[in-house]
């Protein structure tokens, strides 16, 4: 009956719609730290992971796979990439094939529902690795540009139950407000991919709804920027409690101050830290109920 | 059209996506991504397997992890001084030292551990008490250890310069007895 009600207030509304959850915890999907020596090895792994997830997917719906290739770079005058948790520096077209490899993966194990491949990476250290802004946006416009080369694969490939997307880990932390929301503005102006961010608000007040400051010289509204802004999604990091509490400030502010109706993709969570995956999207969903959609990606599950 | 497809989405009908109870208006700048990702199917038109590729495993011997490497795991679980990373193809474990995210007083712990073979990945923060930062500060380093590294044992230092034992395997942080032996 809801589900009728609703669709028939989209239809009296005429206007585009996002679906968000049931007031229930989906079942959490592991999400994935790439770490590799080689280009060989990083396929080899990428195609692992697609299959396990294809092969663990709990429910019909389209789940979020996210591989998170470490943190973005320029590796030379003209090229792109990442460098991975082993400290193994990654180009673009070393992590499309590694992406099309965990499409192919997908694929060949796929049971029941769809997938977003995700291409994620973060902004630890870009400053101090030798990156200006201009290198951040160009980063983050090409993460978006392999993300659509890996949709014209899935494409070619008649894979017709993927598709792919970029995803940030946007840590306060880890750099400056200014060069991360570069990382942003260069996926925005590419205007195809959607970013996840599956940051934190590190720092953030965990009451009110004000511009308040965070770690690092960020603010809130920094944050809200790097997860709403453009083709940005929060899928943020709920650890512990007050995880859920700094985003729903994020999210008020943004509501009053960026014209309103900030929602969530869902979570991202952990095992081994203070909240289950399952608390720690109910908890995000308590404080901003009808506003968190049923993405839940587990690191550790 | 655009209505077209969300209407059907909300249905589930040619889609896979989640059932909702609640909606929101979509920012016009993320309504064409968010209507593809609505419009994924269920099912390929390709039912034929790809090819795959051939299973590589390469070690990675023992090493630290300097601030220069990226970090995976959020500050806020961990704000890290230092790292130790090994694998030998099949299981890989990293191990972050520092502080609690919201606690610089709290020592804290974090080891990645993953089965790359069978797909099993784990992440566990492990509290020392108000230690302070933990730093690590002698590791088993090297291809000669790739994997009785997994399970050996890593010493830290705390911020007032007290020396503990983590045990990778079991996961636990103890004072150093003096009989420690980097294994």
């Amino acid at each position: 009956m809801r589900l009728l009600a609703a669709t028939i207030a989209v239809a009296a509304a005429g206007l585009t719609t996002f679906s968000t959850a049931a007031a229930a915890a989906p079942a959490p999907v592991t999400a994935w730290y790439m770490y590799g020596s080689s280009s060989s090895e990083l396929k080899s792994y990428a195609y692992a992971r697609g299959c396990d997830f294809a092969e663990a997917q709990p429910d019909s719906s389209i789940r979020v796979l996210l591989l998170d290739f470490g943190a973005a770079r320029k590796l030379s005058s003209s090229t792109w990439g990442a460098v991975d948790f082993s400290n193994t520096r990654f180009s673009n077209p070393d992590i499309l094939a590694a992406l099309e490899r965990a499409a192919d993966g997908y694929h060949n194990c796929h049971v029941r529902g769809g997938v977003d491949i995700v291409y994620g990476n973060s902004n630890y250290h870009l400053s101090g690795s030798g990156m200006s802004a201009t290198d951040a946006w160009y980063a983050g416009y090409h993460q978006a540009s392999r993300s659509e080369d890996l949709s014209d694969y899935q494409r070619s490939q008649g894979y017709d139950s993927q598709t792919a997307d970029a995803a940030g880990d946007m840590e306060p932390s880890w750099d400056g407000p200014s060069i991360t929301k570069q990382l942003v503005a260069g996926n925005e102006a590419q205007g195809w991919a959607l970013e996840y961010d599956f940051g934190s608000a590190d720092g953030c007040p965990q009451s009110g709804s004000g511009n308040g400051p965070c770690n690092n010289g960020w603010h809130v509204g920094d944050v809200g920027y790097v997860s709403f802004h453009g083709l940005a999604l929060p899928l943020p990091e709920i650890y512990y409690t007050a995880n859920a509490h700094q985003w729903a400030v994020v999210r008020k502010w943004w509501d009053g101050n960026q014209g309103g109706d900030y929602f969530f993709e869902g979570a991202t969570a952990s095992t081994g830290v203070g909240l289950t995956p399952a608390a720690a999207w109910n908890t995000l969903d308590s404080l901003n109920s009808g506003r968190v959609d049923t993405q839940l990606v587990c690191f550790g599950c | 059209m655009k209505l077209l497809v969300t209407m059907l989405a909300v249905l589930g009908l040619g889609s896979g996506l989640a059932l909702a109870a609640v909606h929101l208006p979509v920012p016009a700048e993320k309504a064409a991504a968010l209507d593809r990702l609505a419009s994924v199917a269920i099912t390929d038109s390709n039912v034929e397997p790809a090819a795959a590729p051939s299973l590589e495993s390469r070690p990675i011997p023992g090493q630290m992890v300097g601030s220069d490497v990226p970090v995976p795991v959020s500050p806020s679980i961990v704000t890290v001084r230092n790292g130790w990373l090994v694998s030998d193809g099949k299981t890989l474990v990293a191990v972050y030292a520092g502080a609690g995210g919201s606690d610089p007083a709290a020592g804290r712990v974090v080891i990645v551990r993953q089965d790359l073979i069978a797909g099993r990945q784990t992440v566990r923060a492990i509290d020392a008490g108000p230690t302070g930062a933990l730093t690590i500060t002698a590791a088993p380093l090297g291809s000669a250890v790739e994997t009785s590294a997994q399970t050996g044992t890593i010493r830290l230092r705390t911020a007032g310069g007290r020396l503990l034992t983590l045990d990778v395997g079991a996961g636990t942080v103890s004072q150093e007895p003096h009989t420690t032996r980097l294994r």
